[in-house]
């Protein structure tokens, strides 16, 4: 039986390497040497057999200095490096123990016995951290289970108090006094607010440890504001709090999850009614910057008392409270803010607050446009000439069960998969799925075909819908079509030009057929 | 008419009660299961209109007692709403994939649940619930 442990020796120098090899057998270590002349061998090597550690030179025919440590720490994460280098160069030496290298030994300076050890400590070095980074991995998964559980035992007894003090409330348990009303309403607002903790702590520590998947869709960015307003307006109107909403009507459609930019809107519009006294306002808007065309912002701008500007450092930060909250008792946890911050990061866009202590704040985040034409090109453009004709097939899928269902994920990509395998994938294309304001889906096809060929796929479409019983169960399935209207060649200007427009052009048909607004042209 | 008879499926003796005030208010008749193997039984005796189903149940848990309403030819067509206090997140696709017509975590407001009731009760048989 062979227990001893592979060693990888890259160096190119044939006189080196016969050295380290003699200095390696004089240590007595328990080793076998593997040796390579080439970066590129050995780093083929360690994938295919992990050694037990590597012995490392830095000037290598096809690597030198700094690059050659960092090429293979990063192809190969855990197994322990020790550079031997010509070069007595202190600096260098320290760079790379930073960068994650075990040790650093000059040839020529060290003799058998420091090999060996050097060897050792590297390999038990390395077991250390592999093992404290598992234990953290284990950690952060402990603590997602805890908090599942725990929010999970939590709502049980939440669920009973809400439910008889709402049975008391709604008159089931027989006549209440004004006073007792007042009283039971303020348990319910209690629990309400427990809820909405117990909601945060699950979602801050899955957005901590990387769980939050978005399921991103084209959206307008109108709807989802109207209805996170339409949710707050009750709460605003109970503390006089004037509420409102100003959306450029020009902004084309977002590419983010609506759910997840709902929880954001709805977070900084609850905050705000919060922070802000009876005759104020707030103002919710949406417009394009010119600094940032990619990007659509959002703000939400209040009237309340403001935000200091050491707070305003600190405030998306996970736990963060107020010190100088007036209703202290009522901070809430501190996750709003930080699970915003989270939630628009994945998007791709930041969030900021700019405030006039005193006066009021203004809460921005900013969120990725839907871009066709980058997409759209390989389609829409043959032999270097936009194509002669275009349509935009739409189907619309009104789901059967709907109460309480959400969205359905599932139903979803089925659809997209079905249609992609209807369509020509170099002549058509199947646009991200969009979020409409009501329960139903649509999804739209850009297709390189005239009339007749529309036609003829939107007919396979509604063929391949028939026969899938699963969805038909779930839902009705609508398919239309109409022509994409084409800059003519005397407009003129460049390919690139011509395909924007194009894009604009789908993108504003999407929003209408999104808003139920167009009159539909139905092919037979 | 007959009122639309409602299932009550829950381990939680206060949750059951509650809920049972409620629907009785709201005009439904009520019987409850506590565990997952009783559900199947009671859903066999007393063959009800709707099914409201804890997913963390003893004795087979909800999905446990979604399956077996699927395969038998009688309870197949009960619609389930699942009413618990596990995270959307994992189960709501699960619940809906596996036959539930809606999903929703405690504590519910008591409008939606009544709202999807009735929603739910007026596509499964259409004429029947017109008591609310």
């Amino acid at each position: 039986m062979n227990h001893s442990k592979h060693v990888l020796l890259i160096e190119d120098n044939p006189g080196d390497a016969d050295l380290i090899r003699l200095r390696l057998v004089e240590s007595k270590s328990d080793v076998d040497v593997a040796c390579v002349d080439r970066l590129s061998t050995g780093l083929e090597q360690m994938t295919e057999d992990p050694p037990a550690v590597v012995l490392l030179d830095l000037n290598l025919p096809d690597s030198r200095g700094a690059e050659t440590f960092r090429n293979v720490l990063s192809k190969a994460p855990g197994v322990p490096v020790v550079v031997l280098s010509g070069q007595d160069d202190e600096e260098l030496a320290v760079k790379a123990v930073h960068q994650g290298v075990q040790d650093y030994l000059v040839k020529g300076a060290f003799d058998s016995k420091q090999l060996g050890r050097a060897i050792r400590y590297a390999m038990e070095r390395q077991a250390l951290l592999t093992s404290l980074d598992m234990s953290r991995k284990q950690q952060l998964q402990f603590k997602d289970q805890f908090l599942s559980h725990v929010s999970h035992e939590l709502r049980t007894p939440l669920t009973s108090i809400h439910q008889f003090v709402t049975i008391l409330l709604d008159g089931l348990a027989g006549p209440v006094s004004p006073e007792q009303r007042e009283h039971l309403e303020t348990i319910l607002r209690s629990a309400q607010q427990l809820r909405t903790m117990i909601g945060d702590l699950l979602e801050a520590s899955r957005t901590e440890s990387g769980k939050v998947s978005l399921q991103r869709r084209c959206i307008a960015v109108d709807q989802v504001i109207e209805q996170a307003v339409a949710m707050l307006q009750a709460s605003a109107r109970a503390k006089q709090v004037g509420l409102e909403a100003a959306v450029d009507s020009r902004i084309p459609l977002l590419y983010a999850d609506p759910d997840r930019v709902l929880q954001v809107l709805t977070n900084l519009i609850d905050n705000a009614v919060k922070f802000t006294p009876p005759e104020g306002s707030i103002m919710v808007r949406a417009c394009m910057a010119e600094l940032d065309p990619d990007f659509v912002y959002v703000s939400v701008t209040d009237t309340g008392r403001g935000i200091s500007p050491e707070a305003k450092a600190l405030i998306f930060e996970r736990l963060y409270q107020d010190p100088n909250a007036v209703d202290s008792s009522r901070k809430g946890l501190g996750l709003g803010l930080y699970i915003s911050k989270e939630l628009v990061r994945l998007h791709g866009g930041k969030i900021w607050v700019e405030s006039d202590p005193g006066h009021g704040s203004t809460f921005s985040f900013t969120l990725p446009l839907f871009s066709p034409a980058k997409l759209l090109r390989p389609v829409i453009v043959q032999h270097g000439k936009l194509r002669e004709a275009l349509s935009l097939i739409s189907v619309r899928f009104t789901p059967r069960r709907t109460p309480g269902g959400g969205s359905w994920n599932e139903i979803r990509h089925e659809c997209v998969e079905l249609l992609q395998l209807c369509v020509l994938p170099d002549k058509d294309l199947v646009l991200p799925p969009m979020a409409g304001a009501g329960p139903d889906e649509t999804f739209l096809i850009v297709a390189s075909a005239d009339a007749a060929g529309t036609n003829v796929l939107a007919n396979r479409i509604r063929e391949q819908l028939r026969r899938r019983s699963e969805l038909q169960a779930s839902g009705s399935f609508e398919v239309s079509a109409r022509a994409i209207p084409l800059p003519g060649a005397e407009s003129g200007g460049s390919l690139e030009k011509l395909v924007g427009q194009v894009a604009d052009r789908i993108t504003e048909m999407a929003m209408s057929i999104l808003r139920h607004e167009e009159e539909v042209t139905r092919e037979a | 008419m007959e009122k639309p008879k409602i299932l009550i499926v829950d381990d939680d003796p206060d949750l059951r009660r509650g809920l049972n005030l409620r629907l009785r208010a709201n005009h439904y008749d009520t019987a409850y299961a506590t565990d997952g193997f009783s559900a199947i039984a009671m859903a066999q005796k007393e063959q009800p209109d709707l099914i409201i189903l804890d997913l963390g149940l003893p004795a087979g848990d909800g999905f446990v007692v979604l399956e077996r309403l699927q395969q038998s030819a009688n309870l197949a067509t009960i619609p389930v709403i699942v009413l618990t206090a596990r995270d959307p997140q994992t189960s709501r696709e699960k619940s809906l994939r596996a036959g539930a017509t809606a999903f929703f975590q405690k504590p519910v407001d008591n409008g939606e649940l009544m709202g999807a009731i009735r929603t739910t009760l007026r596509t499964a048989w259409p004429g029947t619930a017109t008591s609310a």
